[in-house]
């Protein structure tokens, strides 16, 4: 399955975060503050382009000091209740074992609209009273939206990442990948990033996954055409060819890594072969080559790639037999962006899965998927039951705010 | 006021509360007497008591400090070969104090182990025998690899019977002192599917909305633990929307973490239950079946299952063409 290198090589603490020592020196200093007395602004707020580690180092700080962490992304809680209703309890409530908290609102960006301008306000109005610091994140701190917000906040500005800085970085990954890479190519990947490290270390992944080495050559290569017309050409003749042979051969013209290819082209099929009966082939070729790449895992017998690769090409070529050509823009994989979006939820559901585990002879497994449904309805609606089943589980804060919180959200 | 699950706190301790599966817990009784156990394979639906019938066989076989002489692992969560190798090896070579010689190893869920990992038991087993008694507990035991079912002695759980079910819900209904309304207590009879964990969870639930328990609660609380709206994805797909489709099981897969064989379960009911002409109905579960197969050997659900979609799709516009 796909993993992301910037969720895999994400720092942990501190000291592994790249660039912008000073920023975080501040950060540092301004949450160790509330040890002795709370600060005159009672909350920071981080500014700076996209992509160089500020939602990344609040993180890291919290584990770092050992806080306890709430974080939420604005955007998705934008009304002025719903803000309230997160962030106005987690700024007054007192953790369950005594530990300092820290509250992360992430993209405040997102809030936008009239509609939304309560929101805004909302925030402020808890920054105010709130006895645990807040930390906020936006790309542009002077947008008018935050004219009053901003008096109440300690500002820290983050800047670009040195191009030196994210080279480094990215010989760090590709070492831990065990791949050799050039230092001009990872020069010339971060140059092109211009200080976007989380961007320059997707580039990386798409560029060097399932290589052992990564030459200039084969950076320069793909400069010359960006990388995603690269995949986009490779779908193209994959989707419009008119004999097998022609679609097989994109494959071997396409220097991605087949998994990935698999997940455009599964994308993109019901786009371009929109006749229903062209799209039942056409998907029944993909789950084939599925199939096979099963037969792979279960046998270790590596031939039979050859027959993976002829239902994903060939299999999707020829099914198209009525739905005209017509050009639809190729879209990004949405099952990988889903996969990211969806990890900590998971990691949140499968925490409370072994909680309930160890209570109710089942496995972790089976517990998020038919006990975990229950309790959310139980945290939902009776705050008694609730408290004494989380107290029965050994439930954490953050567990029983999920299960409280975060019913049925779509 | 104390809570906790209703199913634990109304999980029979001893054999001799337990109110079903008579044949069984007769001849587990005997081992009991005998002091004495083979190694079993317990197999059955979920819900049915295999996990507690092992529970309460080895408390009754060395008493309330049963747990020392007892290891519980799970094979959905420790499913590879190295925890044969090391945990069980581990825990089935030391020998145990007391009057019985051996140590009672469950092994829950055994049918989600790897093969590699139960070829790998089947040598434990048979290594250990003087020290240590397996029970594999699975819902099929044909995922059993043939060996280690040879050397087992097979007990099949079946579905509880209708008034075992009423029987043991009256009982909580009446200890936890709950009002449930009579068609509430047929609804929650109705979705338990025979499941006693299922019923017991509804009842809970149902309960946990502090009124009294009619059919209209049950399925909503059911309803909104169950998020996997199967049926409005099949919908979206015969009427023609195969994106829309897709991206409710990606939701149901990805977000909610429902396993693609219960979503094939689903949509085999929903497709029988539909108003679709009968005969796309047959010519539909073949489908279906197909895709259940490819699912149980290992494929990739949300592309399996998109294949699926894609017929329906495809069925839902011969339909209208008037087939």
């Amino acid at each position: 399955m796909y993993t992301s290198w910037t969720e895999k090589h994400k720092p942990k603490t501190l000291p592994e975060v790249v660039g912008n020592r000073e920023a975080i020196g501040k950060l540092k200093e301004w949450v160790k503050s509330w040890d002795a007395e709370t600060p005159k602004k009672r909350a920071a707020f981080l500014y700076g382009p996209p992509g160089v580690g500020k939602t990344l180092c609040v993180e890291a700080l919290a584990n770092d000091l050992n806080l306890e962490f709430v974080e939420k992304n604005a955007s998705d809680y934008r009304t002025a209740e719903a803000i309230q209703q997160f962030a106005g309890r987690a700024s007054q409530y007192n953790t369950l074992f005594g530990k300092k908290r820290l509250i992360l609102l992430d993209e405040l960006d997102g809030i936008t609209g009239k509609e939304d301008k309560g929101g805004v306000k909302a925030i402020t109005e808890i920054i105010k009273a709130t006895k645990y610091p807040i930390v906020l994140i936006a790309n542009d701190v002077y947008d008018p939206r935050f004219s009053t917000l901003r008096n109440y906040c300690f500002l820290i500005k983050f800047e670009k990442t040195s191009s030196y800085e994210v080279a480094r970085h990215l010989d760090k990954i590709c070492k831990r990948e065990g791949i050799w890479a050039e230092e001009r190519a990872l020069k010339f990947i971060a140059d092109k990033n211009g200080g976007d490290i989380r961007s320059a270390i997707n580039d990386l992944q798409a560029l060097a996954q399932g290589r052992n080495k990564l030459n200039y050559e084969d950076v320069a290569w793909l400069a010359a055409r960006d990388r995603k017309e690269v995949i986009f050409n490779v779908l193209k003749t994959i989707f419009y060819s008119r004999n097998c042979l022609d679609a097989k051969k994109a494959i071997d013209a396409a220097d991605v890594d087949p998994d990935m290819l698999f997940e455009w082209i599964y994308e993109n099929a019901p786009l371009h072969l929109r006749d229903p009966h062209d799209l039942a082939k056409a998907m029944e070729a993909l789950a084939l080559a599925d199939i096979y790449r099963g037969r792979i895992r279960s046998t270790q017998d590596w031939t039979l790639l050859r027959y993976v690769y002829d239902f994903m090409t060939a299999g999707i070529a020829m099914s198209r037999e009525r739905t005209q050509p017509q050009w639809v823009p190729f879209r990004f994989p949405e099952r990988i962006r889903m996969l990211s979006w969806t990890k900590s939820e998971r990691g949140m559901q499968s925490q409370i899965g072994m909680k309930i585990k160890k209570k109710c002879h089942i496995s972790s497994v089976r517990a998020v998927k038919e006990i975990l449904p229950y309790l959310k309805v139980i945290f939902e609606n009776n705050a008694e039951m609730a408290a004494g089943l989380a107290k029965w589980l050994d439930l954490d804060e953050t567990m029983t705010e999920y299960l409280t919180k975060n019913t049925q959200q779509t | 006021m104390g809570y906790e699950m209703w199913t634990e706190k109304y999980r029979p301790k001893s054999l001799n509360e337990m109110a079903n599966q008579a044949e069984i817990v007769e001849r587990l009784k005997s081992f009991v007497k005998a002091k004495n156990v083979p190694h079993c394979i317990f197999a059955g639906p979920p819900g049915t008591g295999k996990t507690t019938a092992a529970l309460c066989l080895a408390h009754d076989l060395y008493g309330e400090g049963y747990r020392e002489h007892l290891m519980e692992l799970n094979a959905s969560d420790e499913r590879g070969i190295n925890v044969v190798r090391e945990t069980v090896k581990t825990f089935a070579r030391t020998r145990t104090i007391g009057e019985i010689p051996f140590k009672v190893l469950i092994l829950d869920e055994a049918d989600n182990m790897t093969g590699d990992a139960q070829q790998a038991l089947r040598r434990t087993m048979e290594r250990f025998t003087e020290t240590a008694r397996f029970i594999l507990i699975a819902n099929y035991s044909g995922k059993i690899i043939e060996p280690i079912q040879s050397r087992c002695a097979p007990f099949r759980f079946t579905y509880l019977p209708r008034e075992q079910l009423i029987g043991r819900l009256k009982y909580i209904i009446q200890r936890e002192n709950v009002n449930v309304l009579d068609d509430g207590f047929e609804a929650i009879l109705e979705v338990s599917e025979g499941d006693l964990r299922k019923a017991i969870n509804a009842l809970q639930t149902a309960a946990s909305m502090r009124r009294p328990i009619s059919a209209e609660t049950v399925y909503s609380v059911v309803g909104r633990a169950n998020p996997t709206d199967v049926r409005g994805m099949i919908t979206l797909a015969m009427k023609g929307d195969f994106v829309g489709a897709r991206e409710k099981l990606r939701k149901m897969i990805l977000k909610y973490g429902v396993a693609g064989s219960d979503i094939i379960k689903q949509i085999h009911i929903e497709i029988f239950r539909s108003e679709i002409p009968e005969r796309w109905k047959i010519k539909l579960a073949d489908v279906v079946g197909e895709a259940d197969f490819r699912l149980v050997q290992g494929a990739d659900e949300e592309v399996q299952l998109s294949a699926l979609l894609a017929r329906l799709t495809e069925a839902g516009y011969e339909m209208r063409k008037g087939e």
